[in-house]
């Protein structure tokens, strides 16, 4: 068996390395879960690959791509700045609905308008929503000491119930629709298509610029810095004046603005309308923990991540639809993925001994 | 009282009883975990899939003949008497599968020591989409269809019911009467001390991990075998409010059982309100479905407001890498 040791000569390259590990360790898994779960394995990987260049127009293709990494990735750095100070928001998908709930709600605040000046207050809105839910779990960690992690996920099923109950209750639309729905928002304030027929919207181009503003704050200023002081020695925190108290109400104050901002443009570019919690809310909140995870934190890799995830979902469809192998694939992926990417976090600061011989193994157990 | 009371309240505790049990079961297999010093947040994950593999076992023992042979696209299933035997293969298939799950946890978190928040959120998600997608690959989209006959009980209950009664003083017995349970709790309190003592820390910890995982395997399906059928996110949060639990009964089993059954009286009574008034439209009942988990909030609020009794039964190795010294 083996055997871990501290390594001395921790560096840039050690991580390259072990990220590149990662993702061998992964391609090699994918491609046997491809070759047990299709007839013609060659012929799907290579569609899972280059599925933009086949059938469809490429932007359609890529445009899917784009709409899923923009969510992912928006959510996924927010939620990064607790992750690295240790505080654990898990509820984004619960601040990602009440941000559209806020967004909504700021939608009937203006009356209605039909006016595209109305969108950033929208957008606003449900910023504000994300936020003022996520600061639920901050404040009664604050005060109360209370598990961040526990209550902001029963939170989740909180603001997925008050979704539902919305669009049964108060905010009822359309009786004759099959679900429950409010009334849909008109055309002339949602954000615009970029190019006809793809998902390319104006709210992407809004969620791109908020990531790229964040990833900035967080890699060139005193804040960012703070943050990963936080994150390698808590104690080194304290004596620099830095209080813990406060870099949890800073981690949930982002992460809720980020999954707010997601959640509003999702309301106003892809649906229009608020719908019951089980046909709106598409898990973007939790697979965003994933991606988190995979980009190690950092705002560069989140965005490969996303990127690399989106695709590999999109793709997934794509070959279910082409030669029928089930898009369970796609999971299957990011599982290992993730797994791979967490195992080998550890080879940045230790070195594996390899111990051959029974007599030692058993001691290397011990 | 009046009869119709005494029916009622006897209605009352009977779903009490099928909201409880897995909440019980999944909550004992984390406390000892968590005794062992290790956090283990996949409870949900572990369920789902002991779940979904727990009704498919239940599916395919129970459905045999298949006459795809002699009409193409035709499938005709054939109901076979669904014995004791065929039910206890199905919960060692749940068991199993929750303990597989586990097991990549504990290798992982004490074999290649990555961080057990995250191991642990990620087995959750995971577990979460994974067992959607086999799921639904599985029996369809149209989960209705499928009917896992009725499971055979005793006394008047399940079996998994006073297993799961049983298994708290059982689990009180080992912890803290026996040397295994020393060994475990020594591990989870210090594991510098315990290795210093020549014990196997991240082997003990394996172990406890395997169980915690076989427990909520069949804490899911309990869920799908005996309350409802399968469908995406079954278990609606149950493994996290079994995490809650451990901190609502300061790592005590007794309390713990405790706990489980008070949160489900309560989600009991909260499903009845449609019976108790039938006015009622249907926005307030979806308004109350979020009661058991604003309670859980409120719960673990006034709990941790008390630093001491969470400071003195926590193991205090929770959650904590452990470096052996090399």
């Amino acid at each position: 068996m083996f055997k871990l040791e501290p390594r001395q000569d921790a560096s840039l390259w050690t991580s390259l390395r072990s990220i590149l590990i990662a993702l061998a360790i992964t391609a090699v898994v994918s491609v046997l879960v491809m070759v047990v779960m299709s007839d013609k394995p060659a012929e799907a990987i290579w569609q899972l690959l280059s599925f933009p260049w086949q059938g469809r127009r490429m932007e359609v293709q890529f445009g899917l791509v784009a709409q899923q990494t923009a969510y992912l990735a928006i959510i996924a750095i927010g939620l990064s700045v607790g992750f690295k100070a240790n505080v654990w928001n898990i509820g984004a998908e619960g601040q990602f609905a009440i941000g559209s709930v806020g967004a909504y709600l700021g939608y009937l605040i203006l009356g209605s308008p039909e006016g595209a000046w109305a969108l950033p207050l929208i957008l606003l809105a449900g910023v504000i929503g994300g936020c003022l839910w996520a600061l639920i779990p901050a404040a009664l960690r604050v005060t109360s000491n209370t598990n961040e992690l526990l209550t902001s996920l029963m939170l989740v099923y909180v603001a997925s119930h008050l979704l539902t109950y919305l669009c049964i209750g108060p905010w009822k639309g359309d009786p004759k629709a099959g679900q429950a729905e409010t009334f849909p928002m008109p055309e002339s304030i949602r954000p615009e298509t970029l190019i006809n027929g793809t998902e390319f919207h104006t709210g992407l181009i809004i969620l791109f610029v908020a990531f790229i503003v964040l990833a900035a704050i967080l890699l060139f200023t005193l804040l960012g810095f703070r943050l990963r002081v936080a994150q390698h020695t808590p104690r080194a925190e304290r004596f620099a004046g830095f209080s813990p108290d406060n870099t949890v109400w800073l981690s949930f104050l982002i992460s809720g603005a980020t999954a707010g901002l997601a959640g509003a443009v999702y309301l106003t570019a892809e649906t229009g309308k608020l719908i019951q919690a089980e046909n709106y809310l598409e898990n973007f909140g939790f697979a965003a923990i994933v991606i988190a995870f995979l980009g190690r934190l950092h705002p560069i890799g989140i965005l490969l991540a996303a990127f690399l995830i989106s695709y590999v979902n999109v793709g997934a469809s794509y070959v279910q639809a082409s030669l029928g192998v089930d898009d369970s694939v796609a999971d299957l992926i990011e599982v290992t993925a993730l797994f791979a990417f967490l195992s080998t976090a550890m080879l940045d600061q230790y070195r594996v001994r390899w111990h051959t011989g029974s007599a030692k193994t058993s001691q290397a157990m011990s | 009282m009046t009869p119709e009371t005494i029916t009622f309240l006897m209605k009352l505790l009977g779903a009490a009883i099928l909201l409880a049990t897995p909440l019980l079961l999944a909550a004992l297999g984390e406390l000892v975990v968590e005794k062992s010093g290790v956090l283990n947040l996949g409870v949900e994950g572990m369920m789902l899939i002991g779940a979904l593999f727990g009704y498919i076992a239940a599916y395919n023992l129970q459905t045999i003949n298949c006459l795809e042979e002699l009409i193409p696209g035709f499938c005709q299933k054939e109901e076979r008497f669904f014995t004791l035997t065929d039910y206890l293969m199905a919960l060692c298939a749940a068991a199993l599968a929750g303990a597989l799950l586990a097991a990549v946890f504990g290798f992982l978190t004490q074999g290649l020591r990555s961080n057990h928040v995250a191991v642990g959120l990620g087995l959750s998600i995971l577990g979460a989409g994974l067992s959607n997608s086999l799921g639904s690959n599985f029996f369809g989209v149209n989960y209705t269809s499928v009917q896992v006959a009725d499971h055979p009980a005793v006394f008047g209950q399940d079996l998994l019911v006073w297993f799961s009664l049983l298994a708290v003083p059982a689990i009180w017995y080992v912890l803290q009467r026996t040397r295994t349970g020393l060994v475990i709790r020594a591990v989870g309190e210090n594991h510098d001390s315990a290795y210093a003592l020549g014990y196997n820390v991240p082997k003990i910890r394996f172990y406890c991990i395997l169980f915690g995982g076989a427990m909520a395997g069949l804490a899911g399906a309990f869920i799908v075998l005996v309350h409802v059928d399968w469908k995406e996110g079954v278990t609606v949060g149950k493994g996290w409010l079994a995490l809650a639990l451990i901190l609502f009964g300061t790592w005590k089993p007794l309390r713990v059982l405790c706990g489980a059954y008070i949160f489900g009286l309560l989600w009991a009574s909260e499903l009845r309100f449609d019976n108790l008034f039938p006015s009622w439209q249907l926005e307030w009942k979806t308004a109350l479905t979020m009661a058991p988990y604003v309670f859980t909030i409120l719960v673990l609020v006034i709990i941790s407001r008390n630093p001491r009794m969470i400071r003195q039964s926590a193991p205090a190795s929770l959650g904590k890498l452990f470096n052996p010294p090399s």
